[in-house]
């Protein structure tokens, strides 16, 4: 279970996270909205537990957060990647930086679930699609069985339709892995089809955390409100009937 | 004036990105164009833009970033003063008032660079920088895959009220059906370097015919809710 | 930005004060007794210790190092660059006309380095790729490697000695400024040529190019408008590291062309250790670089103020 706890942070000068609490329960997705700038970044590198708390503190089972290993998703899928490496060797550094082994199998499995061809890891990162990167991310996040994933805007990168595939290819893996998932996204219909519970980031401060299904038909905080009805003129969740 | 060009084709590296299209749209209709990434889209639409300023004819083309269209060593004055020279125009103050309002970026600085400004202020004076000569039509190329939802959303209603009554035709390029469904009452869908479907935008969302377009209407939003 | 320029000229004055400490404490180490190589220059004589004595306590050299840097950094602050130990004659009016010979010949060189440059460099860029493109590059590469005594000999092999063209050495007549100019300036091009060229193809690469164009900007304009002020922008600092080469180009160009300059000045203060002068065109040196960089950054902010930022 993730335990942000009251935690304040400070980058240049300024207090971009001020008195933020979030819990996560394993198996569990938590997605985190908001705009440019509310501190979403921060809050991923805080709780990844690069970036120290100026009150506060971020646990895992009680434990400080970094222990548990937590892994990360970023948004650019080709700038996530050593360009001179191949893809293999990317995904396999998680596993060296803790002196441990390939596990062949699981890597095969994973493979089969994210639907990417073998023979594609021997390849660079540019010598692929968007897409397929961007699931040789999730492989690399997911290849160390990590209890927490953070997915800072995974799909943004992404078109349409391949948005809504790679989605499901997330949540698939999630039931059958077990981990829990922290998602940033400003994208509330991704949010209210896969989250179990959406928290609203706004200038450095949480403003509401609730079901997802409660968000969308009534969010709490005015900018939950403006978000609604964005993804409403945006066509990311549509009225029916 | 309908907007036509024909035989518009592109290839890079010696690899076909765009096979030879027609294109053919009335005055005052707002058009979709729809693909996956790749597909050759924003091709198709440098390549009409290209084609029709060559003939002489009042089109304006806005990119998808404001990098793509603001140079950050040049203040915001400067690249208004530009857009206007180059269109062979005298300053306007009042022309350039009311599109500022229109687009609310009135209380902007304009000594400032790019930069300064909020991104969505940059894209907004982007479209303003477009509307200059009132254009005959426009081409949005992804309007809201680089800005927030809540600031995309707000600038795709100002650009509705602003183009209201007027007889510009819109091309909305965009990889995301559902943006284009609400805003265009036609559709062309794309698929490597393609123009596969071209319906009105009810007629296509009832029947799409490709393999390539149903896709797309499948996945047109995350969630369809109950009214 | 007052608290950014507050900084570099913090900075600036620390660079100063550390490069007079540290060549005071490399001449005063450097191998043989300064007094009696004073009383050599001096008197062109046969070595005698109490004249060398007297020397040592005239000049100050009995006192150890502190004591000597302090007595010479005093009156540097109120602009007295002090007396040659050899001549007795102030430092400065010597110093200033060796300035008056160098100058010119660094001015000259760099504008004739950007005169060549700059054209070259835009021919180059007409057609990346083609013939004149990666002529030029070899040319300049070529010349980046040449070293300017070598060319300085080759030129007056040529244009002195073969062709009577021009004369060789000293600096009576403004024709004889030609020949060291070139040597100088051949070296400026050479390097700025490769530089501009690369600045200004990735100036010709920026992502709002294209939208710029499809706004009907004209071509000319694109270029001097949108291009060129990027282009520019590596050149700057280069121009500071160029003043480097200048200087020291302009050291060994005298001693060949045979100029009464700061290089010639230099030297022979050098092996007649006299203090005060050595230290005097060091001093005055350092001044003019730190200067020169200082104004490359300030104009950096002005130009464009990203550059430098911290992050967030």
């Amino acid at each position: 279970m993730l335990s942000v706890n009251r935690i304040s942070v400070r980058r240049a000068q300024e207090m971009t996270l001020q008195d933020i609490s979030l819990t996560l329960a394993p198996c569990n997705t938590l997605a985190v909205v908001g705009e440019s700038g509310a501190g979403k970044s921060t809050l991923i590198s805080t709780i990844l537990g690069l970036v120290p708390c100026a009150s506060g503190q971020v646990t895992w089972q009680d434990a400080p957060v970094r222990q548990c290993r937590p892994a990360l998703v970023m948004q650019e899928p080709r700038s996530a990647f050593n360009p001179r490496l191949s893809l293999y060797h990317s995904v396999s550094e998680p596993l060296n930086a803790v002196g441990k082994e390939m596990d062949q199998h699981r890597l095969d499995r994973l493979c089969k679930r994210l639907e990417i061809p073998r023979d594609l890891l021997w390849r660079r990162p540019t010598e692929v699609s968007i897409g397929q990167a961007q699931r040789v991310g999730i492989l690399r996040a997911l290849i160390g069985e990590p209890p927490l994933v953070l997915f800072d805007e995974p799909l943004s990168a992404l078109d349409a339709v391949t948005q809504k595939h790679t989605a499901r290819l997330i949540a698939d893996l999630q039931s059958s892995e077990g981990f829990a998932a922290l998602i940033v996204t400003h994208d509330l219909g991704y949010a209210a089809a896969f989250a179990d519970d959406i928290a609203v980031l706004r200038a450095g401060r949480i403003e509401e955390v609730t079901p997802a299904q409660n968000f969308v038909e009534r969010p709490q905080s005015d900018y939950g409100h403006q978000l609604r009805e964005a993804a409403f003129t945006l066509g990311a969740l549509e009225h029916v009937g | 004036m309908t907007i036509t060009a024909l035989g518009l084709s592109a290839t890079r590296s010696g690899r076909t990105i765009l096979h030879p299209t027609d294109v053919d749209i009335k005055p005052g209709e707002r058009v979709g164009l729809v693909g996956a990434s790749g597909s050759g889209k924003s091709t198709l639409g440098h390549e009409l833009i290209d084609t029709l300023r060559a003939k002489g004819q009042n089109v304006a083309h806005v990119p998808q970033s404001p990098d793509e269209a603001l140079d950050p060593l040049r203040s915001m004055a400067f690249h208004w003063k530009e857009a206007v020279q180059a269109l062979g125009l005298f300053p306007n103050a009042a022309r350039q008032q009311a599109l500022f309002s229109a687009l609310r970026i009135e209380g902007g600085n304009l000594k400032k660079r790019p930069w300064e400004w909020s991104r969505g202020m940059q894209q907004r004076f982007v479209i303003a920088m477009a509307l200059i000569e009132t254009p005959d039509f426009l081409v949005m190329d992804e309007p809201t895959s680089a800005l927030d939802p809540v600031v995309a959303a707000d600038t795709m209603d100002l650009l509705d009220r602003t183009l209201a009554g007027r007889s510009t035709a819109l091309l909305l390029i965009t990889h995301d059906l559902g943006l284009a469904a609400r805003r265009v009452n036609r559709l062309l869908i794309m698929d490597a370097g393609r123009v596969v479907e071209d319906a009105p935008t009810d007629q296509f969302l009832a029947a799409p015919q490709t393999q390539a377009a149903q896709a797309l209407c499948a996945h047109r939003n995350w969630l369809e809710l109950p009214c | 930005m007052t608290k950014v320029i507050a900084g570099l000229l913090l900075r600036a004055s620390v660079v100063l004060m550390g490069t007079a400490i540290i060549t005071f404490a490399l001449l005063w180490n450097a191998p043989g007794d300064p007094a009696f190589a004073i009383a050599q220059a001096r008197y062109n004589s046969f070595m005698v210790s109490d004249i060398a004595n007297q020397i040592r306590s005239e000049a100050g050299l009995d006192g150890g190092f502190w004591m000597a840097f302090q007595s010479w950094l005093g009156p540097l602050l109120v602009g007295d660059f002090g007396n040659s130990l050899v001549t007795g004659r102030a430092v400065w009016p010597d110093m200033r006309s060796a300035v008056s010979y160098t100058i010119p010949l660094a001015v000259l060189g760099l504008v004739f380095g950007v005169a060549l440059s700059v054209p070259l460099a835009m021919l180059a860029t007409k057609r990346p790729g083609g013939w004149l493109d990666r002529g030029a590059v070899a040319i300049a590469s070529l010349g980046a490697a040449i070293p300017a005594y070598w060319l300085g000999l080759l030129l007056i092999l040529l244009f002195a000695v073969h062709l009577g063209w021009l004369p060789a050495m000293g600096a009576r007549t403004s024709a004889h400024i030609v020949l060291p100019t070139l040597t100088l300036g051949l070296g400026v091009a050479a390097s700025l040529t490769r530089i501009l060229r690369s600045s200004i193809l990735e100036a010709r690469n920026q992502p709002f190019l294209p939208a710029l164009r499809r706004r009907g900007v004209a071509l000319h304009n694109l270029e001097r408008n949108h291009v060129a002020p990027h282009a520019a922008i590596p050149v700057v600092t280069v121009f500071g590291l160029e003043l480097a080469f200048l200087l020291e180009g302009a050291v060994i160009v005298e001693v060949i062309f045979a100029r009464p300059g700061l290089g010639s000045f230099l030297v022979s203060a050098i092996e007649a250790r006299d203090f005060p002068k050595v230290q005097a065109v060091v001093i005055l040196t350092a001044a003019l670089f730190v200067t020169v960089n200082l104004l490359i950054d300030v104009i950096y902010q002005t130009l464009d103020p990203r550059i430098g930022e911290h992050d967030a």
